[in-house]
């Protein structure tokens, strides 16, 4: 279902006055989705979330869940979180040690007062799907920590809610489960068509796991779109960052052509696609990704964005070199193929394409 | 905000009632003070004071609390210390003795502890005395425990488990490479320990001394048992002599003289407190999960642990084998064939034939498991209200709860005296309860707020999400979740209020007589025989509440599989 969020504010009282956890945010998730709130600690992610669910109040703004208004501070509406017919999964898992994993997953179930055989039903559907058949009898406690996640995944979708909300349910997990969770994760809510939301602070979570991404920081919404957009098209400094390695050159604006910008900066004159027009002269920042900085011994003789740099670092991290090379005044970070035989001090030539030197704005 | 927490409704109507259970003996006291008597409630005067302070006796009383009190703390802290350091830094063999010497004589009723002492050696009968008469023909008294140093003797033993467990763990979260370097500069064990080890753990030590000193000066038992026949009075014995014996009762005069008493034991807990707070920045503790180098005692190993395996002896198994023993026997003898045939149940079929025996057991059992279940449900909205509930008001709660706990047992009595007799609940079971209850809360709240702390919000909040309202979470999720904080914190309870004396000497009249009071008229009287039977089945009952109560806390708690 739906998720519609207007001009919602929180805000903490502090020893030196208050700050703003979330910052009037306006923001739309569309059902059967996977949404994700990405951003740094802090950023005010896991506080939109628990707004949504309940477990916090705002002090302002509105929150509509499909066709129905569960946040309202103008027509003074707060429905508590057990009555938003929602599903969540906790970074603590939050599973009941006094419980076994029956009586975890029918527990949302009971508290409905269902009758005993459709409890039962329902558990071992869920359970089923969430592969943990047979282990309806074992004390919560007693599995592992991939295990007690799909325990919380079954308890927080064996209702059947509106919504279900993840907050960074993979961060206790370690790094070779954490991927396999996260695809079988992405399968199963695929597989459900149901509307998720999804608080990381991982990058790569976000991008492998979302329909969308919604990038935070300060209690703000600094940009929303698909992982696809948000890694490439974004013309924002703090996203392009936050999302991937990236490297920014400092420059001015030259002149403007046809279809290009012509930037002056320390390693040269870059040429860039052009996407709209800014005055010559003006100071900009130019981002370009490791990965699309090509490494030459030779000059490869193309018309332009060919450099010359010396290698100042290099570390080995198996798929790739990872080179820290000086050109100019700026220093460049990129990789070259692991094969290559480089070693540090080596001149080398480099070819930024074009298409991919992004101006960027604060 | 987070969440409108139902609970939050508690916390005013919780401050009034704890407020009322702690506040009202300590005001009670500073205006009965300065009353008549306990008939003219209110009429202003200074006589009293006159009276306690000018008393030429008050002097040598004073004198006699500072010398036990502080002769106490030595004896509990330098033993603990002995202790703590073979079984945290030294390959002493069986090390498991060390937990029960730290956790059982706790269990021991104190009363019956000094009374133990009084059957081995009191200058009449005591059976060690009676031994080198008897045995070796030596002439006249061999030992007196009526001394001060029979009372510092066995107050010190009494209060060692209370300063083991404020050292103990600065002994262990020791960082052992202050110790290493000192080695490697080429200091000797001994030098090292004198050195640096004792100094770096100044503040535990001090600390320990301090709380050992509280404690003392609230001690009633030992004073009591053993000062008064040897007439040797302090500050406690000293204000119950005044209530409870020979001349008409002054209830004004004794709250007068608990002042000192009271004022004393707030200053006190103010240095520990310091103490405590200093002792942070001592105690270097590191993180690392380093193994402290044990000190080989090579051929010290057996004789050392033999000292420590007769403290053990002498803390648990000698009271409760000399009670048991006394209880058997017809009149006091040296253990031997001739008592071994002359033994009977006749003391226990005395005592249960007794009406007042019969009363006190009655009442005790009563105020033991009734109070600790009333206490406990106190003592339950009050730890969720400190831990869940954070508010300004919650922490006021919290100190509010722990104001009264270091007072000693018989001033807080006399304040309730004052308060009780103004309302229709005087000479009842209720003043005890309430007294009880006042005294003892942080004995409930103690373990009920740690095992809050240990509920993770989360588990909470996901039943909250899972759509189970404030209170089906509180029934499925949280009471649950607490049942070990709920029976620990019930057993300290019921033990405590099953050998409750220090209060109960003033609150208790006739008809609400209790164990421990009864066992000190049988002590005062010198029936020891009857004493003895009363005592064990003191014991018996401490320990059926503690087993009871933890078999069904494991009941509760099991997973159903």
């Amino acid at each position: 279902m739906e998720i519609t969020i207007r001009n919602l504010s929180k805000h903490y009282r502090t020893e030196g006055g208050s700050i703003a956890a979330l910052d009037r945010i306006n923001l739309q998730i569309p059902a059967n989705k996977i949404f994700t709130l990405l951003g740094p600690s802090g950023c005010g992610k896991t506080t939109l979330l628990r707004c949504i669910v309940g477990l916090e109040i705002p002090d302002e703004g509105e929150i509509t869940i499909g066709d129905e208004v569960v946040f309202s501070s103008e027509k003074k509406i707060s429905r508590p979180p057990d009555k938003r017919d929602l599903g969540m999964v906790f970074q603590t898992y939050a599973i009941w040690p006094h419980m076994n994993v029956f009586e975890n997953v029918a527990y949302p179930l009971q508290a409905q007062k269902k009758p005993k055989d459709e409890i039962a039903r329902r558990v071992a559907k869920t359970l089923h799907f969430v592969q943990l058949d047979g282990f309806e009898n074992r004390p919560a406690t007693k599995l592992s920590g991939g295990q007690q996640q799909r325990v919380a995944l079954a308890r927080a979708l064996v209702a059947e809610p509106k919504v279900i909300l993840f907050d960074e349910p993979l961060s206790n997990l370690d790094a070779k489960l954490r991927e396999e969770t996260r695809k079988e994760l992405r399968r199963f809510l695929t597989e459900l068509a149901i509307t998720a939301v999804y608080v990381t602070h991982d990058r790569l979570e976000a991008l492998s796991l979302s329909d969308n991404v919604a990038v935070m920081k300060s209690g703000k919404i600094v940009e929303v779109g698909t992982p696809w957009e948000i890694y490439f098209e974004t013309d924002r400094r703090f996203v392009a960052d936050f999302i991937g390695r990236v490297n920014f050159i400092e420059g001015s604006i030259a002149r403007m052509e046809n279809g290009s910008v012509i930037v002056d900066s320390g390693i040269g004159t870059i040429v860039c696609d052009r996407k709209k027009n800014l005055p010559v002269n003006s100071p900009v920042t130019l981002g370009i990704r490791p990965e699309f900085i090509k490494t030459f011994y030779e000059n490869p003789g193309a018309a332009e964005n060919t450099f010359r740099g010396r290698i100042e670092t290099l570390v080995f991290t198996g798929d790739v070199w990872e080179a820290e090379v000086k050109s100019g005044t700026e220093t460049l970070v990129l990789r070259i193929d692991p094969t290559f035989p480089v070693k540090t001090g080596d001149d080398i030539f480099l070819h930024l394409d074009r298409r991919h030197c992004k101006l960027l704005f604060n | 905000m987070s969440i409108r927490n139902p609970g939050t409704i508690f916390t005013a109507p919780l401050i009034a009632v704890v407020g009322f259970l702690t506040v009202c003996p300590v005001a009670m006291l500073v205006l009965g003070s300065f009353s008549e008597g306990l008939g003219a409630f209110g009429t202003f005067t200074l006589a009293k004071y006159a009276t306690a302070y000018t008393d030429p006796e008050f002097i040598r009383i004073i004198l006699n609390t500072v010398i036990f009190t502080t002769g106490s703390a030595m004896v509990s802290t330098g033993l603990a210390l002995f202790l703590a350091y073979l079984n945290n830094r030294s390959n002493i063999p069986f090390k498991f003795l060390f937990s029960i010497i730290s956790i059982v004589p706790m269990m021991v009723p104190h009363i019956l502890f000094a009374v133990s002492w009084v059957l081995l050696l009191n200058p009449t009968n005591g059976m060690i005395n009676l031994f080198f008469r008897q045995a070796l023909g030596w002439e006249g008294i061999v030992f007196s425990i009526y001394t001060l140093k029979g009372m510092i003797l066995v107050e010190g033993l009494l209060d060692l488990p209370i300063a083991y467990l404020v050292i103990a763990p600065a002994m262990s979260s020791f960082d052992v490479s202050l110790e290493e370097s000192s080695r490697v500069c080429g200091a000797s064990n001994i030098r090292t320990l004198l050195r640096i080890t004792l100094p770096v753990l100044r503040p535990a030590i001090l600390a320990a001394v301090t709380l050992v000193i509280i404690r003392s000066m609230a001690s009633f038992a030992v004073p009591s048992v053993i000062g008064m026949p040897g007439r040797i009075y302090v500050l406690a014995t000293h204000i119950y002599r005044v209530v409870a014996t020979g001349y008409a009762a002054d209830y004004g005069l004794a709250a007068a003289i608990g002042m000192s008493a009271l004022v004393a034991s707030i200053t006190l807990i103010f240095v520990y407190r310091r103490l405590t707070r200093e002792g942070e920045k001592y105690v270097t503790v590191s993180s690392r999960g380093f193994h402290p180098t044990t000190i080989d005692l090579k051929g010290a190993r057996y004789p050392l642990f033999g000292i420590v395996g007769l403290i053990s002896f002498v803390l648990i198994v000698l009271p409760v084998a000399v009670l048991f023993y006394t209880s058997l026997v017809p009149y006091s003898m040296v253990p031997g064939v001739k008592a071994f045939a002359a033994m009977s149940w006749k003391h226990y079929i005395g005592v249960l034939k007794d009406p007042v025996s019969l009363i006190s057991l009655k009442n005790s059992l009563l105020l033991g498991t009734g109070g600790a279940s009333l206490g406990i449900v106190l003592s339950f909205f009050v730890a969720y209200t400190i831990v869940k509930i954070k508010t300004k008001a919650s922490g006021f709660l919290e100190s509010l709860s722990f104001l009264s706990f270091s007072f000693p047992g018989i001033v807080v009595g006399i304040g309730f005296m004052w308060f009780f007799v103004q309302t229709p609940l005087y000479s009842t079971i209720w003043a005890l309860l309430v007294g009880y209850i006042a005294t003892y809360l942080p004995y409930g709240i103690r373990p009920l707020t740690s095992a809050f702390v240990q509920i993770h919000g989360n588990l909470e909040e996901s039943s909250r999400v899972c759509g189970g309202g404030a209170l089906y979470t509180m029934r499925r999720i949280v009471l649950p979740l607490l049942v070990p904080g709920i029976v620990s914190g019930w057993i300290l309870m019921a033990t405590m209020f099953v050998r409750e004396l220090s209060l109960s000497v003033v609150l208790s009249r006739p008809g609400t007589e209790v164990l421990a009071v009864q066992i000190l008229r049988f002590s005062e009287d010198g029936l020891w025989g009857s004493l003895s039977a009363l005592g064990i089945m003191m014991i018996f009952i401490s320990t059926a509440l503690v087993v009871i109560a933890s078999f069904a806390g494991a009941r509760l708690t099991s997973v159903k599989n």
